[in-house]
């Protein structure tokens, strides 16, 4: 689990968007030891799953057929079969939105939005996923099995999140890229953070507070 | 559903050969009777079907591919430039041409306005629409232009332009379901992908659908269909509007039901609309089918600007 960080505007988005191949770029980039160019959209979209940051649908889909449309690439391209729809219940159950499965996804609040198009990127499948902000709109308990449903699926993927909220970082991820100005700035593990590069990061005065084993974050204005 | 829309178009087919001009019983038809039957009026009523079906079929498309209800062959530009190419058919004395003349105005058009609204490999919803209204207005001047050069030609010009079925032929009916066919074939291995082109572009080809491949295949069928329906029936505006968006109301969401639905719907609405045009008036005097769509349509298109703004705004 790796987590990305920085400041607005300070190139997070864009490097996941390349990283998802949305966006063309120059350099090496390698996916499984093969360039990622010579890769194809198709089997792209078999090992990486994208969340974008803004997500958006003009058909009045419900949410059950929203999260089915993740297993298109698995599909045989005209029907989705038996197996995709039991991947999409057990998707929609993971991410604890079975009850929503028949209501209209635009008609849904921005969070249950978020976990429903969350559910839709898991029931991919895939080896790689690549999230810009997936806990934005989320509430705090949902926030918490999300993250939980990531720690367990950690072992046999890789899962890049964007994320802001420094404290749920810090405790939850092990690994950290540290974005300003465009520029990738550190690729830390935990026990490499230290306050005042954090600091310099983000611009303000960020400091750790140690309680109950627990390392908590505070910040305030220089 | 399906079955409604079925017995629907089945309802306007029976009715659309049994009334007319002329009186004919369907079971003892004299040698007359039969020749009006059968190379008039059949012809007629299948041509109004097939025309309904191609514009609510290429309504559908541009509506997927530039992910707005406002969509269709003639908000695009493509009608009336398929009409400028006619027009020009009409003026040279081509008349068994004006498909193909048809066909390549609009190819020209679509192809103008989707250059025009590329932006680095990928095409601008927006800004196709603002062309495609461009091109309209060009279109039609040119068409203005070529009625006032030519003063042999302008009944005949004013005449097809205002769209109708009188001219309809067995082969044109044959040609232009071939062309249906073709069309549906096209794109009926994409059902899935075209579903998935209704999220945003991101999300669509990260999903693996390679949208703009896509696109240019849903506009060329989408062309055609347009240019040899007004090629055959001159400009019939708004079938392409109506009936997509009262068949998404019904529920006909999915594209594995709106494309079939929209060539049933469209057939069923245009013979009825044809039959309506052609007996409305006494002693066998017709309307112009073009006016009644357009009439209607136009009401249709303030409904929708009125009271389903929100709706407009979802698909942006």
């Amino acid at each position: 689990m790796v987590a990305v960080l920085g400041n607005n505007g300070s190139g997070k988005s864009t490097f996941l968007n390349v990283l998802s191949g949305q966006m063309d770029f120059t350099g090496d980039y390698r996916v499984g030891n093969r360039k990622f160019q010579e890769i194809s959209q198709q089997e792209c979209a078999r090992r990486i799953g994208f969340l974008p940051q803004e997500a958006a649908l003009n058909m009045p889909f419900d949410a059950f057929y929203v999260v089915l449309t993740g297993r298109f690439i698995h599909s045989d391209g005209r029907m989705y079969s038996e197996q995709d729809v039991i991947y999409t219940e057990k998707a929609m159950k993971t991410f604890d939105v079975f009850h929503l499965k028949d209501r209209l996804f635009n008609a849904l609040s921005g969070g249950e939005k978020q976990r429903v198009l969350l559910a839709r990127v898991m029931n991919m499948d895939t080896d790689i996923f690549l999230l810009d902000e997936p806990f934005s709109g989320i509430d705090i308990l949902h926030q918490i099995k999300v993250v939980d449903i990531f720690k367990r699926l950690q072992r046999e993927k890789i899962i890049m999140v964007v994320i802001h909220d420094l404290s749920f970082a810090i405790h939850h991820f092990s690994r950290f890229l540290f974005f300003r100005e465009g520029l990738l700035l550190y690729d830390m593990g935990r026990n490499e953070l230290d306050p005042e590069k954090l600091s310099d990061i983000f611009g303000v005065r960020v400091g750790f507070v140690e309680q109950n084993k627990r390392m908590f974050v505070y910040t305030e204005e220089i | 559903m399906r079955l409604i829309l079925l017995a629907a178009l089945l309802t306007a087919f029976i009715a659309a050969i049994s009334a007319g001009a002329v009186k004919i019983d369907l079971f003892n038809m004299s040698e007359i009777e039969r020749n009006i039957f059968l190379d008039v009026r059949l012809p007629r009523v299948v041509l109004a079907g097939l025309v309904g079906a191609a514009l609510a079929l290429s309504g559908v498309l541009f509506q997927y591919v530039m992910k707005n209800p406002l969509a269709d062959s003639f908000t695009t530009g493509v009608s009336a430039s398929s009409a400028m190419g006619a027009v020009i058919a009409i003026m040279l004395g081509l008349m068994p041409y004006i498909p193909l003349f048809a066909l390549a105005g609009g190819l020209a058009g679509l192809c103008l306005v989707s250059r025009i609204a590329s932006h680095r490999g990928r095409i601008q919803p927006i800004t196709m629409l603002l062309a495609g209204i461009v091109l309209s207005t060009f279109a039609s001047a040119t068409i203005s232009f070529m009625k006032f050069l030519s003063d042999d030609a302008v009944s005949s010009i004013i005449f097809w332009l205002m769209g109708g079925f009188q001219a309809a032929t067995a082969s044109k009916d044959m040609i232009l379901f071939a062309v249906i066919c073709l069309s549906f074939l096209m794109i009926r291995d994409d059902y899935l992908k075209l579903d998935i082109l209704c999220f945003d572009d991101t999300t669509a080809s990260s999903t693996g659908v390679d949208v703009n491949r896509l696109r240019k295949k849903l506009f060329f069928a989408a062309a055609l269909l347009t240019a040899f329906s007004v090629g055959y029936a001159g400009i019939i505006g708004f079938v392409g509007l109506i009936i997509p968006h009262i068949l998404r109301l019904g529920n006909f969401v999915k594209a594995s039901y709106l494309l079939p639905a929209s060539l049933i719907g469209g057939a069923a609405f245009m013979i009825a609309t044809d039959l309506i045009a052609r007996t409305i008036l006494q002693e066998g005097q017709e309307l112009p089918v073009g006016v009644i769509t357009s009439s209607i349509g136009g009401v249709f298109f303030l409904y929708l600007l009125i009271k389903r703004r929100k709706e407009l705004f979802y698909f942006n």
